[in-house]
C-alpha cells in the first residue's frame, strides 16, 4: 500500500499521517491547508504590493539622499586631496604645506601634533581637542580630522563611498573620454577614468530591478564590493602624488582656503548621470536598494537638475575660493576657462585707460610714514565681482629686528561677518618694498554692497606667531564706478579701531519698515518695503524669504500676517502693507514683531532674523515706534537690523 | 531645500509595535501629533537639522515597523545607525519586557560603537501606567544606557531625548577623532581606508538567512 495518497489508496475516513499532511501542504491544496495562509506559507516575509511600493518609495528617498551625501563627501575628499597636492614642503626644514624655509632669522617651525611635521605659523591651526587641551595641527591634519568627522568615516572606520566632483580640467585632458551628450559637452560628461567600471554596475543594477525584493539582497552585495571605493581612492592618491611633484609653489603660499578649493570650482557643471549614484551604499546597506536603482535611473536625468541645485552650497563657496586662487597666478599657462577669464581681465585692467588715479600725498600725520600701497580696484557689475589687484608697497615700516618685514596684504569687506569677506595675498619675505602683483576677487558683490561697504586693506608683517600690524587703508566702495579701473597709490594709516570683533557679529540682514497710524481710521499701517543683506539659509547661497508681521500680545493670533515669498534672493522687495484696526491707546500696549523667514518646502522654515518695535524696545526701534505713535498720520520709514536673538513663536 | 550641515548622524528608532516610535519622530520632526494609529510599513525616515555647539547636525532618523513581519527589512538598517532609540510603552508591560530582546538585536546587528538610549513613551497616560519609572531607570543602568520618559502627545522630553543622543554621538565622535588622529597621523598624515569586508560579509549572510 502506497502511502502516497492517491484517491483510492487510503480510506478517506482515516486521518492522514503526518507525512501525508506535510506533502499535501506542500502542494498547497487540500483541506490541510488554510487558504488564508497560502500566500505566505513558503514566504513568511511576503509583503503586499502596496507595502512593497511604500517601502520602495522610502528607499528611493533614502537613495536620493545618499547620492547627495556621497557628493558632499566627494567634495570633502576632493578638497582634502587638493590641499595635499598643494603641499610642497618637506616637513623638516620647510613648512610641510607652503614650503617656506625655516631659517635662523625667518619663521621658526612648530610641529603638528598629528603628523609631527614642521609647519609654519600660518599653515597651522591652533585648536583644542575634546578634553579641551590645546592642539596644534597643520592644516592638512586639521582638515583630515574634519573630513573624518564630516563624512562619518569616524564611525564607519573609513571614508564612506563618495562621488568625486567632476573636473573640467580633467575633461580637457582626456577628450577621448568625452561621450557625446545631449546636454552639451560641458554638462553631461562621464566621470573620467571611473566610467567603465561604473557603467558596469549601472547596468547590473538596472538588471536586478526586475527581480524581487528578496533576490536583490544577494545582487547588491555583489555589486558593491568595497574595491570600488578603494580604487577611487588609490587613483586619487596617485594623482595627488603626481601633482605634488609638479606642484606649483606659487599657489601654495597663499591662504589655505585659496588653495583648497581649486578643482572643486570646476564642479559647477556637475555630471547628472553619474553612475555611482545608483550604487547601493555599502554600510547603511539599504537592503533592497539595488532594485530601486533601475527606477531611479529612469527618472534620474530629470531629477539630476534638482540634485544639482539642492546639493550643498559648499560648492558655490568653493567656486568662489577656487577662482580667487586662480586669479593670483594668471601668469601660469591657463588651461582652464577660469584662468582664461582671469587673463582677459588682467589684460583689460592693464589696457583700459587708467583713467582714475588717486594719489594721497599727505603721509601719516605723525610724520613717520608707515609706507605706500599701490593697488587698483575694478567693480564688474555684470558678474557682481570686485577685483582687487594688489600691486606693490614701498617704504614699509620695518617690524622685525632685522630691519625688514615679511609683508602681506589682507582684505576685508566691511561690514561683514564671516570669513568669506577676507582675502589675503601671499607673503613676500624680508622686504620693505614688496611686489605682490596679485589679483584677489570678491564674488557676489552687489551694487547695493558697493554703495554701503568699505574695503579695508591692511598690510601686515608675518611672524612666526601671528602678525604685526603695519598699516591699513579703507576705501568706501561707492567711490568706484562700475567697469572702470581705479588705481590707488596711498599712504597707509594707523589701525582704526574695529567696532567689534567683526567675526562675532552675526549679521542676519536689515529690513526697511514703514509705519503710519491713521487717527480717523484708527488703523496702524505696517508696510514691509524691502530687506537687504539677509543671511543665506539655503545651500544655493540664497534664501527664499518672507516676512511675518505680528502685533503682540494677541490671544487669537488674528494679527498675524505674511508677505509673499520672494524666491532665491537676499535682497527681497515686498512693498506689502498690512493694517491693524486698533485704538491708539491700545496700540501703545502692543509690540510689533517682524520676523523674516526662509521658506523651505517640506521642512520647518528657517528663522532668519527679527525685530520688535514697542515701548520696551531700544534705540532706533523705540524711536521708530515712538515717532509713529506720537505723530499720527505721518509715515515713518526706517531700516532695522534683524537680530537672530529674537526668539519668535514657532513658525506654523 | 537642502541645506549645508556639518555632520550627518543616522539614528534609528526600534521597539515593539504601537509603542509610539512614529509619533515620537513625528513630534520631533514636525512638532505635531496624530492620535490615529497607522502601523509603519517596513521603514521610513525623517530629517531634521539641529544645532549643537555651533555645528549643524543633520539627523536622518529611521523609523522602523515594530511588527515582526518587517524584521528582515528593519534589521538591515541597524548597521548604518550611529544612534539607536529603544522605545517602549509605559502602559504596556510586554513592550518593556521586550526591550531586552531589542538590545540583543542591537548587539547582533548594529555597529558596536552605536550610541543607545531608552525611552519610556506615553508618560502622559499616568492612570494606565504599568511600568514604573524606577524600573525603566533600573534597566537602563543595567545596560549602561541613558533613559528618559517621553510623551509624544504631550511633547515631553522628545526634543531633549534626540538632542541628548545627538550630543552623545558628537562627543563620541570628537573623542574618537582625537584618539585616532594621533595614530593615523603619525603613520604619515593620511586617512586610511580600512577593509570592511569581514563585517560586510557577516552582514549579508544574516540577510540571506532571513
Amino acid at each position: 500500500m502506497g502511502e502516497f495518497a492517491t484517491s483510492g489508496g487510503v480510506d478517506r475516513w482515516v486521518c492522514p499521517n503526518d507525512r501525508q499532511l506535510s506533502l499535501r501542504a506542500k502542494l498547497g491544496t487540500g483541506w490541510s491547508v488554510h487558504t488564508n495562509k497560502i500566500g505566505n506559507f513558503n514566504r513568511p516575509e511576503h509583503l503586499s504590493l502596496e507595502e512593497q511600493e511604500q517601502i520602495l518609495r522610502v528607499i528611493t528617498r533614502a537613495e536620493y539622499l545618499e547620492g547627495v551625501e556621497m557628493e558632499r563627501i566627494g567634495r570633502l575628499v576632493d578638497k582634502l586631496d587638493n590641499m595635499k597636492k598643494n603641499a610642497i614642503g618637506n616637513g623638516s626644514s620647510q613648512c610641510i604645506l607652503c614650503g617656506d624655509e625655516f631659517k635662523l632669522l625667518g619663521a621658526s617651525p612648530t610641529f603638528c601634533d598629528d603628523c609631527v611635521k614642521a609647519v609654519c605659523s600660518k599653515c597651522g591651526v591652533d585648536t583644542v581637542n575634546s578634553s579641551k587641551q590645546p592642539l596644534w595641527l597643520c592644516k592638512l591634519c586639521a582638515e583630515t580630522r574634519e573630513v573624518w568627522k564630516r563624512s562619518g568615516a569616524w564611525f564607519f572606520k573609513g571614508i564612506p563611498k563618495y562621488t568625486l566632483p567632476e573636473k573640467k580640467a580633467e575633461s580637457s585632458k582626456y577628450p577621448m573620454r568625452m561621450r557625446p551628450s545631449p546636454r552639451g559637452s560641458v554638462k553631461g560628461k562621464p566621470a573620467g577614468a571611473a566610467s567603465p567600471r561604473d557603467s558596469y554596475t549601472w547596468h547590473k543594477a538596472r538588471g536586478s530591478a526586475s527581480t524581487g525584493v528578496s533576490s536583490s539582497y544577494g545582487e547588491s552585495s555583489e555589486q558593491d564590493s568595497s574595491e570600488s571605493s578603494d580604487e577611487d581612492f588609490s587613483l586619487m592618491k596617485t594623482k595627488a602624488k603626481k601633482n605634488l611633484d609638479s606642484g606649483n609653489p606659487k599657489s601654495v603660499t597663499k591662504s589655505d582656503n585659496a588653495s583648497i578649493g581649486s578643482s572643486a570650482s570646476r564642479t559647477v557643471h556637475h555630471n547628472n548621470n553619474h553612475p555611482n549614484y545608483s550604487r547601493a551604499e555599502s554600510k547603511t546597506s539599504i537592503a533592497s536598494a539595488s532594485n530601486v536603482a533601475g527606477q531611479l535611473s529612469a527618472t534620474e536625468s530629470s531629477r539630476g537638475d534638482d540634485l544639482h541645485n539642492e546639493s550643498d552650497s559648499e560648492r558655490s563657496i568653493f567656486s568662489r575660493e577656487g577662482s580667487t586662487r586662480s586669479k593670483g597666478k594668471s601668469s601660469l599657462a591657463a588651461e582652464e576657462e577660469l584662468d582664461n577669464i582671469d587673463v582677459a581681465i588682467n589684460r583689460y585692467v592693464k589696457s583700459s585707460n587708467t583713467a582714475d588715479e588717486e594719489h594721497v600725498s599727505s603721509p601719516d600725520s605723525e610724520g613717520t610714514s608707515l609706507g605706500l600701497l599701490e593697488f587698483s580696484l575694478l567693480y564688474d557689475s555684470v558678474n557682481n565681482a570686485l577685483h582687487c589687484t594688489i600691486v606693490r608697497a614701498k617704504g614699509l615700516k620695518a617690524m622685525d629686528s632685522n630691519g625688514l618685514s615679511d609683508p602681506y596684504v589682507k582684505l576685508h569687506l566691511l561690514p561683514g561677518a564671516n570669513k568669506s569677506t577676507k582675502l589675503r595675498t601671499k607673503t613676500i619675505h624680508k622686504t620693505l618694498n614688496p611686489e605682490w602683483n596679485e589679483s584677489l576677487t570678491y564674488y557676489g558683490v552687489t551694487e547695493d554692497d558697493i554703495l554701503r561697504k568699505t574695503l579695508r586693506l591692511s598690510v601686515l608683517d608675518e611672524d612666526a606667531f601671528g602678525f604685526d600690524f603695519i598699516g591699513e587703508f579703507r576705501v568706501p566702495l561707492k567711490r568706484l564706478k562700475p567697469h572702470q579701473t581705479k588705481n590707488f597709490s596711498v599712504y597707509l594709516e594707523k589701525q582704526m579701531p574695529m567696532e567689534k570683533d567683526d567675526d562675532l557679529i552675526q549679521i542676519r540682514g536689515k529690513i526697511l519698515l514703514s509705519l503710519r497710524y491713521s487717527v480717523p481710521k484708527q488703523t496702524l499701517y505696517v508696510r514691509i518695503i524691502r530687506c537687504a543683506e539677509l543671511a543665506a539659509m539655503d545651500s544655493n547661497g540664497y534664501s527664499d524669504p518672507y516676512v511675518k508681521v505680528y502685533l503682540k500680545p494677541d490671544k487669537d493670533k488674528k494679527s498675524k500676517y505674511k508677505t509673499t515669498i520672494k524666491k532665491k534672493t537676499l535682497n527681497p522687495e515686498y512693498n506689502e502693507e498690512f493694517t491693524y484696526e486698533i485704538r491708539h491707546n491700545e496700540l501703545a500696549k502692543k509690540t510689533l514683531e517682524i520676523t523674516v523667514w526662509d521658506k523651505d518646502i517640506g521642512k520647518t522654515n528657517d528663522f532668519i532674523g527679527g525685530v520688535q518695535l514697542g515701548i520696551n524696545s531700544k534705540g532706533d526701534r523705540l524711536r521708530h515706534w515712538f515717532d509713529t505713535l506720537k505723530n499720527p498720520d505721518r509715515e515713518y520709514r526706517r531700516w532695522h537690523v534683524l537680530s537672530a536673538e529674537l526668539t519668535p513663536e514657532l513658525d506654523d | 531645500m537642502a541645506k549645508t550641515y556639518d555632520y550627518l548622524f543616522k539614528l534609528l528608532l526600534i521597539g515593539d509595535s504601537a509603542v509610539g516610535k512614529t509619533c515620537i519622530l513625528f513630534r520631533f520632526s514636525e512638532d505635531a501629533f496624530n492620535s490615529t494609529f497607522i502601523s509603519t510599513i517596513g521603514i521610513d525616515f525623517k530629517i531634521r537639522t539641529i544645532e549643537l555647539d555651533g555645528k549643524k547636525i543633520k539627523l536622518q532618523i529611521w523609523d522602523t515597523a515594530g511588527q515582526e513581519r518587517f524584521r528582515t527589512i528593519t534589521t538591515a538598517y541597524y548597521r548604518g545607525a550611529m544612534g539607536i532609540m529603544l522605545v517602549y510603552d509605559i502602559t504596556n508591560e510586554k513592550s518593556f519586557d521586550n526591550i531586552r530582546t531589542w538590545i540583543r538585536n542591537i548587539e547582533e546587528h548594529a555597529s558596536k560603537d552605536v550610541e543607545k538610549m531608552m525611552l519610556g513613551n506615553k508618560c502622559d497616560l499616568t492612570d494606565r501606567r504599568q511600568v514604573s519609572k524606577d524600573r525603566g531607570e533600573q534597566l537602563a543602568i543595567e545596560h549602561g544606557i541613558k533613559f528618559m520618559e517621553t510623551s509624544a502627545k504631550a511633547s515631553i522630553n522628545v526634543e531633549e531625548a534626540f538632542f541628548t543622543l545627538a550630543r552623545d554621538i558628537k562627543s563620541k565622535m570628537d573623542r574618537k577623532i582625537d584618539s585616532s588622529g594621533q595614530v593615523s597621523g603619525k603613520q604619515g598624515g593620511g586617512y586610511q581606508l580600512k577593509n570592511e569586508n569581514s563585517q560586510k560579509k557577516s552582514f549579508w549572510k544574516s540577510c540571506t538567512l532571513l
